[in-house]
């Protein structure tokens, strides 16, 4: 009788070392498959369906928010009310194609951090406010508004900064997508559709593209000599129809062919606002490989951008490299052969010219605050580096603005400010060039420091095709957002 | 183990149910609230009240009971509070009402013992019976039976004036009522059943006359599984009958012939119905029957795969999307929340359980107390284990509430009512 009762209990305890070693198969070994599921929905739910803070634009504008799903009154659907004006930089939280953009960088702050876990618990019983946060962003809808309008549909970007802090102010990119198809019912489709696509919409050309810089890369040139005390802006340089470079057959001409202003000599001030390559070809190979890549990394060359988001690198050709070479010198203060700059980098150039030769720190996040719309922290404004000395930053602003007033930039040119700015028309094999605009304002002690650098490049001619240039193509896109950040209506 | 530690547990199980609470309300988004409160009084009152219900009418009752079932039910009712806090409300009442049904059933038997169930045997047969039938009542009358997710085993009454309807599941109290039978009527014609009067092969077949009970057995649980559609109930009442022949016999005739009865009367079952067969197909093919029959096992697996080893936290899964997730369902949920240190906890505590309550009939020096308690203990086991292995999918999932851990009234208070049987059965050894 006992052992019956024995054998059952044994049959029913040894069922559940079946039942034991059936959930440990389930949840230890085969639980990632099941986690994994397409049809399983939790991750999706997790990633998504959370609530998360908002997202706002300087001026106030949402641009990402979570509001309670009509389906399911637990989940949270995030909305990008403004679509593909700031896909780059809000960014998204897909399930198929991951985080990006500002959802990502600050998903700490976006996502509540009430959770099971000790610190999370913790920190609730101490009292901690464990509601999600809110970011405020430094770009102005406004000027981003314009941005995107001005550059229209041309594959490029536009970036506006703040020199004094590093503020971003504007930050656009053509082609560009909009996040809320990633995150809808049909987003694999579109995202299969966007990562197909040979324009590459998901590339955040401001920082994810380089580009041969062209002349816009004069400016470093430029800073080079003058604070190295080589040349002033009366400098003396032979006018030649073409440079003959040392050592080789290759031969440096200006832009039109002709020469730089009268044939026989020509100021720097001159060359730079009629942006000559000749004379700069000639200052680069007197200032050397060492000197001028020196400069060039004085401004970010070949250093990693401390920013929100990874920006490539800019390249300019290591100096050992160069040494003996003064032809790759000389097309390498032009701009060409193997300088590559992304066009964040080509603001901060400008921003840094602007600042007194200080280059701050960019920055895209302004404050963080909590569900009670208290500021908790805000992003203090720091220098990256020293890109000149003031002195030569003061006479570069004072060639540049000569560039816009009689020079290449006119079209940039916005009435009643005083605009200082370069243009580049980048040669590429392949295509037609790409064309460059950087500049900044206003100019003038009255005014005070300037408020804004700006940085336009239009990839291979935009609109214009071969007959581009950057003070054809990119400077009125340039003068649009400037005119725009003044309050300027009329700019001729 | 002393009176004392066991109230230690006890307020451990409590404090458990109550940190849960916390927990959830906290992952949630909100503050801790009279819920926490109220959850640890509803424990301490109801676990509090049947230790103190021990104190004075069982002293001698083991000690381990007790705590396993708080412990179960504190686990069990921290997630039906993370997936509906107005079930998990009702539970609590469900829960004192359970509390005073065990203090109940140790108040009625604290003179006579549990021997005296034996007199009204017949009466309690007769009872269970009808209580099992009772489902089957038409829809017009006061008190009817009613049909959910395809089985009829509820039975709702309309009050009148209310609103509301009450509803309860008349198998789960039936089960226990039979189980006492069984034990009664075995303690009584065992010896005979197990004398062997002839031989088949390699089988010793009993005297015809005693194979009443196995022929009653198959057809009662057969028609419940007609007329009510359930495999879960009918599966499990058949287990009941045959472990008790085979605990009272100790012939593995009838456990054999069960099992052949069980696949037969199965088999039969299989075609006429399509709500069994759907089960089956799921149980076979789950993923390939995600958007119908198979989408609530799949589920689980999804549940229980997403919850790992540590889980996703106690009110950080999805254990939502499981359909009946706070009934049936109720493993896989926990699982997904507190991982597989949660259900091994969960499997380990039915396991205590199933050791102790066999220990007490082992240590039974008398026939009713011993089949009582086996039989009692079988009823908790086998259903816990019939509701895990279809969740598991070790066998098709069939509708059965798992004991103290699922929301149901009707079960919780059966089982409670079991554990006071036992608690008085392991007392009477000890006098």
């Amino acid at each position: 009788m006992n052992t019956s009762l024995r054998t059952t209990a044994y049959a029913l305890l040894g069922a559940f070392a079946l039942l034991i070693v059936s959930v440990i198969y389930i949840q230890a070994i085969k639980g990632p498959d099941f986690r994994d599921d397409p049809r399983n929905v939790r991750a999706i739910a997790w990633l998504t369906g959370r609530q998360r803070g908002p997202i706002i634009s300087a001026d106030g504008v949402v641009l990402a928010i979570s509001t309670p799903s009509p389906s399911d009154p637990k989940l949270y659907e995030r909305l990008y009310p403004e679509g593909s004006l700031y896909a780059h930089t809000v960014g998204f939280t897909s399930v198929l194609f991951g985080s990006r953009g500002v959802e990502q960088t600050r998903a700490a702050d976006l996502i509540s951090n009430r959770d099971a876990t000790i610190s999370g618990v913790l920190n609730g019983l101490l009292g901690g406010d464990t509601k999600p946060r809110g970011v405020r962003l430094t770009l102005r809808d406004a000027l981003q508004t314009v941005a995107r309008d001005a550059l229209g549909e041309q594959r490029g970007s536009v970036i506006a900064i703040d020199p004094t802090t590093g503020a971003i102010l504007a930050m656009v990119t053509y082609p560009s997508f909009d996040p809320n198809t990633l995150i809808g019912p049909d987003a694999g489709a579109a995202g299969e559709a966007l990562e197909r696509d040979e324009d590459d919409p998901l590339r955040d050309r401001a920082i994810r593209q380089t580009y041969p810089p062209g002349s816009v890369f004069k400016v470093i040139t430029a800073a080079s000599g003058l604070d190295t005390g080589l040349v002033s802006p009366s400098s003396e340089f032979a006018d030649p129809v073409y440079l003959r470079l040392p050592g080789s057959e290759s031969t440096i001409s200006n832009y039109d062919g002709m020469v730089c202003d009268n044939g026989t000599s020509v100021t720097l001030k001159f060359a730079f606002v009629k942006s000559c390559n000749t004379v700069f070809a000639m200052l680069g190979m007197n200032l050397g490989a060492d000197t001028l890549g020196g400069t060039a990394e004085a401004f970010g060359f070949n250093s990693e951008v401390p920013f929100e988001f990874d920006v490539l690198t800019s390249f300019f050709p290591l100096r050992g490299t160069m040494q003996d070479d003064p032809p790759a010198t000389a097309q390498s203060a032009i701009g060409q052969r193997d300088d590559r700059a992304t066009p964040l980098l080509m603001v901060l150039t400008v921003a840094a010219v602007a600042n007194n030769g200080i280059m701050m720190a960019p920055y895209l996040v302004s404050e963080i605050f909590t569900s009670e719309g208290v500021v908790e922290a805000t992003t203090e404004p720091v220098a990256w580096r020293r890109a000149m000395s003031p002195a030569s930053a003061g006479v570069l602003a004072d060639m540049m603005e000569q560039a816009v007033i009689s020079g290449t930039g006119t079209r940039a040119a916005v009435p009643g400010v005083r605009i200082a700015g370069k243009t580049g028309t980048a040669e590429t094999e392949g295509s037609a060039p790409h064309a460059w605009f950087i500049g900044f304002g206003p100019l003038g002690a009255e005014s005070g420091d300037p408020q804004i650098a700006i940085v336009v490049i239009v990839e291979s001619g935009g609109a214009f095709g071969e007959s581009a240039t950057g003070g054809t193509v990119a400077a009125p896109i340039a003068q649009r957002v400037l005119a725009a950040f003044f309050g300027v209506t009329d700019t001729r | 183990m002393t009176r004392r530690a066991e109230a230690g547990l006890i307020v451990a199980a409590c404090l458990l149910a109550a940190i849960g609470v916390a927990i959830v309300e906290f992952t949630q988004g909100n503050w801790l609230d009279a819920q926490v409160a109220l959850t640890f009084l509803a424990f301490a009152a109801a676990f509090g009240g049947v230790y103190l219900a021990v104190i004075r009418w069982a002293p001698g009752a083991s000690s381990l009971l007790l705590p396993l079932a708080a412990f179960l039910t504190a686990i069990g009712f921290i997630e039906i509070y993370r997936l509906d806090s107005h079930l998990a409300a009702l539970q609590r009442w469900w829960l004192l009402v359970a509390a005073a049904a065990g203090a109940l059933v140790l108040w009625a038997l604290r003179d006579a013992g549990v021997s005296v169930l034996r007199r009204y045997r017949y009466v309690i047969l007769a009872i269970g019976i009808g209580l099992l039938l009772l489902p089957l009542l038409p829809d017009s009358w006061l008190v009817y039976g009613a049909t959910v997710n395809g089985s009829r085993l509820w039975v709702r009454i309309d009050i009148p004036g209310a609103s509301r309807v009450m509803s309860f599941q008349p198998g789960e109290v039936a089960k226990v009522l039979i189980t006492i039978f069984l034990a009664s009527y075995l303690a009584e014609r065992a010896e005979a059943m197990s004398v062997v009067s002839r031989k088949i092969g390699p089988f010793e077949i009993p005297e015809p006359r005693h194979l009443g009970p196995v022929v009653v057995a198959a057809v009662a649980a057969f028609l419940v599984l007609v007329y009510q559609r359930d495999l879960g109930a009918s599966l499990l009442l058949f287990g009941i009958f045959v472990g008790m022949l085979y605990i009272a016999t100790g012939r593995s005739f009838y456990v054999i012939t069960g099992a052949a009865l069980v696949v037969i009367a199965g088999w039969t079952a299989l075609v006429p119905f399509d709500h069994v067969q759907r089960r089956i197909e799921a149980w076979l093919d789950p993923f390939g029957h995600f958007s119908e029959a198979g989408y609530q096992t799949v589920q689980g697996l999804f549940a229980m795969g997403s919850g790992a080893l540590t889980g996703s936290g106690i009110g950080l899964g999805r254990p939502d999307l499981i359909p009946a997730a706070a009934t049936d369902f109720i493993f896989a949920a926990v699982a997904e929340e507190m991982g597989l240190a949660g259900s091994l906890a969960v499997l380990t505590g039915f396991s205590l359980l199933i050791a102790v309550g066999f220990g007490i009939a082992l240590r039974s020096r008398e026939r009713f107390r011993k089949y009582l308690a086996g039989g009692l203990m079988l009823v908790i086991g086998l259903q816990a284990f019939i509701i895990i292995a279809g969740v598991l999918r070790l066998m098709p999932i069939t509708g059965l509430t798992l004991p103290f851990m699922s929301y149901g009234g009707s079960s919780l208070v059966t089982n409670m009512a079991i554990i006071a049987l036992l608690l008085r059965v392991s007392h009477e050894e000890r006098t």
